[in-house]
């Protein structure tokens, strides 16, 4: 994304690729920098995460996503679809990318919504617990990415936090209900209704609605939350691979592939793959970058759902806490 | 009722949507079950390519490519000049895909509509590999492309980077080969090649293999959908080959299109 000079290029790819390889960081080729997760951090969403890459403590940097989640219930009459959906936007802050006019910002966070939203929102993915009321009623689940600041690698950042921010999400409890209209009222003006008519294609006058539970409630996470995909970013300086590319490395990488996989216990699946940049791949390394994007995958994929489930038990333990405090 | 509310007339609803037409000719009223299997073709099957260069007499290059319900065509302009950009060592490729509005089912708004990008993006990233772009310093090759009638999204991006590719071909900008796609839908255990829409719909994930045949080397790989990694790698190896075998039909098309100019 920033431009370096030829030299600066040079200098990098040779560093990765020589032997032993040498980045700027002092890391190796497949470290990820410190990533960190924090849940709950916006209270007016159903869900939400803030995912930092790199970020020295009190030193500032790195790779800033904020991710949060929220409910609307939407009429299928209006536009909406049976069983809810998926809507995912990406917003780069302007601070992120001071050098860029508004015109590119704008194509750079459409493509991001772009890879998201064909990822996340694909229906085999799709939660089932979206449903309000059948036929009528359904959540439309928006998920918005904010990017606050990029220092490299901002796909797998963007990645983790709308997974950490699913799986934070709780769906609100509700109990459908249903009118129906007193039989009284079809023999208006003492008109006899003949009720035995086939012919009668007139709709039953039902109307169903919902109620929220009255009792207080956090909800129910999203169903089959544990699928929600992580992505791995492979920067390739042929033949090499390397992981988490700062800014500087990223701009004197040209060809970068990205795998979204999903862990389940059926089996690993990939949810998504797109080439970025120019230059050739052949079928061999695409095989040995599966292969690897699938390993790498898998340690994120572990090391997050072990924060995740951390920062389930904090915030628990801090509700009930100032519960028994009151 | 509001007071603005027009009593004289009949006072339609707000929106409305034209009805949707079945052909007499496909069998969409016919049960599933007695209907033909992705209409009679065979799982590594193609629909039949037709491909013309040279369609729009003021491009540089051009190019229409039709494969049954997906009609596209494509003009390159350039090089030429960049203009209120900065000094750039290298060529810019610039792709701009429009749908028409009567392209899909639904009509779509003529100004700048949602996946116009999405598409343009990943046809941009199938050809920038391929187009020499250290040869033109300071200049811009634009591709624009004008889908006319659309079967899937699949089907486009194939299609449309076959169609830009085959147009750079003809407008004389140098190549390191032709950009040749193939589109797959995984379908419970099988690979279907250039799935319809209603097939991508039926699909657990879709892919597009761009490659360039010449080179034996690919330059985009476009997947959705849950597929296992074998089979990705499946479905990859046959696009490849697929590929190879669309490759000479498009470099026939530019061959005879050569030996008419002359």
């Amino acid at each position: 994304m920033i431009s370096l000079s030829k030299a600066e290029k040079s200098y990098i790819q040779a560093g990765i690729l020589g032997d032993p390889p040498h980045r700027s960081d002092g890391r190796d080729l497949h470290d990820f920098r410190t990533v960190a997760l924090e849940t709950g951090v916006a209270p007016l969403s159903n869900g939400s995460a803030r995912l930092t890459i790199g970020r020295v403590l009190r030193g500032g940097g790195g790779t800033e996503v904020l991710a949060a989640t929220k409910l609307e219930v939407e009429d299928m009459k209006a536009g909406g679809v049976d069983g809810g959906r998926i809507v995912c936007s990406v917003t780069c802050s302007p601070a992120a990318y001071p050098h860029l006019s508004s015109g590119a910002l704008e194509d750079l966070q459409y493509d991001m919504t772009m890879i998201i939203n064909q990822t996340l929102s694909h229906p085999s993915l799709h939660p089932s617990n979206l449903s309000i009321v059948k036929g009528q009623k359904s959540w439309l689940l928006n998920l918005d990415l904010v990017v606050l600041s990029d220092a490299g690698n901002v796909h797998d950042a963007l990645f983790m936090a709308a997974r950490a921010a699913l799986w934070d999400t709780k769906v609100p409890r509700t109990r459908s209900i249903e009118y129906k209209a007193a039989a009284a009222n079809r023999s208006a003006g003492g008109m006899e209704i003949d009720d035995a008519s086939g012919l009668d294609t007139r709709q039953q006058p039902s109307m169903a609605d919902f109620e929220l539970h009255d009792f207080w409630d956090e909800g129910e996470p999203l169903e089959g939350r544990e699928v929600w995909p992580v992505s791995v970013t492979l920067n390739l300086i042929s033949p090499m691979h390397y992981l988490d590319a700062s800014a500087q490395e990223e701009a004197a990488t040209p060809l970068r592939l990205l795998l979204a996989f999903s862990f389940s216990p059926s089996g690993t699946a990939l949810q998504g793959m797109r080439v970025l940049g120019v230059g050739e791949l052949d079928a061999k390394t695409v095989k040995q970058g599966i292969e690897d994007g699938e390993k790498y995958a898998r340690e994120i994929y572990t090391a997050l759902n072990a924060k995740l489930k951390d920062e389930d038990v904090r915030r628990n333990q801090k509700a009930s806490h100032r519960f028994a405090r009151r | 009722m509001q007071s603005g509310f027009d009593r004289r007339r009949i006072n339609g609803p707000e929106e409305s949507f034209p009805p949707i037409f079945y052909d007499s000719d496909s069998d969409d009223d016919a049960p599933p079950s007695k209907k033909p299997l992705r209409n009679g073709r065979s799982s590594k099957d193609i629909r039949p390519i037709f491909l013309q260069p040279g369609l729009i007499n003021q491009s540089n290059g051009s190019a229409y490519i039709e494969t049954e319900k997906t009609k596209i065509a494509c003009a390159v302009y350039g090089p030429r000049q960049s203009k209120n950009t900065a000094y750039s060592e290298h060529g810019r490729l610039n792709v701009e895909v429009k749908f028409a509005p009567f392209s899909c089912g639904r009509r779509k708004q003529p100004l700048r509509d949602a996946e116009d990008r999405s598409v343009a993006v990943a046809i941009h990233q199938a050809l920038v590999s391929s187009v020499r772009l250290e040869l033109l310093p300071k200049s811009t090759v634009d591709v624009f492309i004008n889908i006319i009638e659309a079967d899937g999204i699949e089907g486009c991006i194939a299609s449309g980077s076959v169609a830009a590719s085959t147009a750079l071909a003809d407008a004389g900008i140098d190549l390191f080969g032709l950009v040749v796609s193939c589109s797959a839908a995984v379908v419970g255990d099988e690979i279907w090649l250039d799935p319809t829409e209603e097939e991508v719909q039926s699909s657990n994930g879709t892919m597009v293999v761009s490659t360039l045949p010449a080179l034996n080397t690919m330059t985009s790989i476009w997947q959705n959908g849950m597929l296992s990694p074998s089979q990705v790698l499946e479905g990859m190896g046959i696009c490849d080959e697929k590929c190879k075998d669309i490759h000479s039909i498009v470099a026939q098309a530019i061959r005879d299109h050569a030996v008419q100019q002359v």
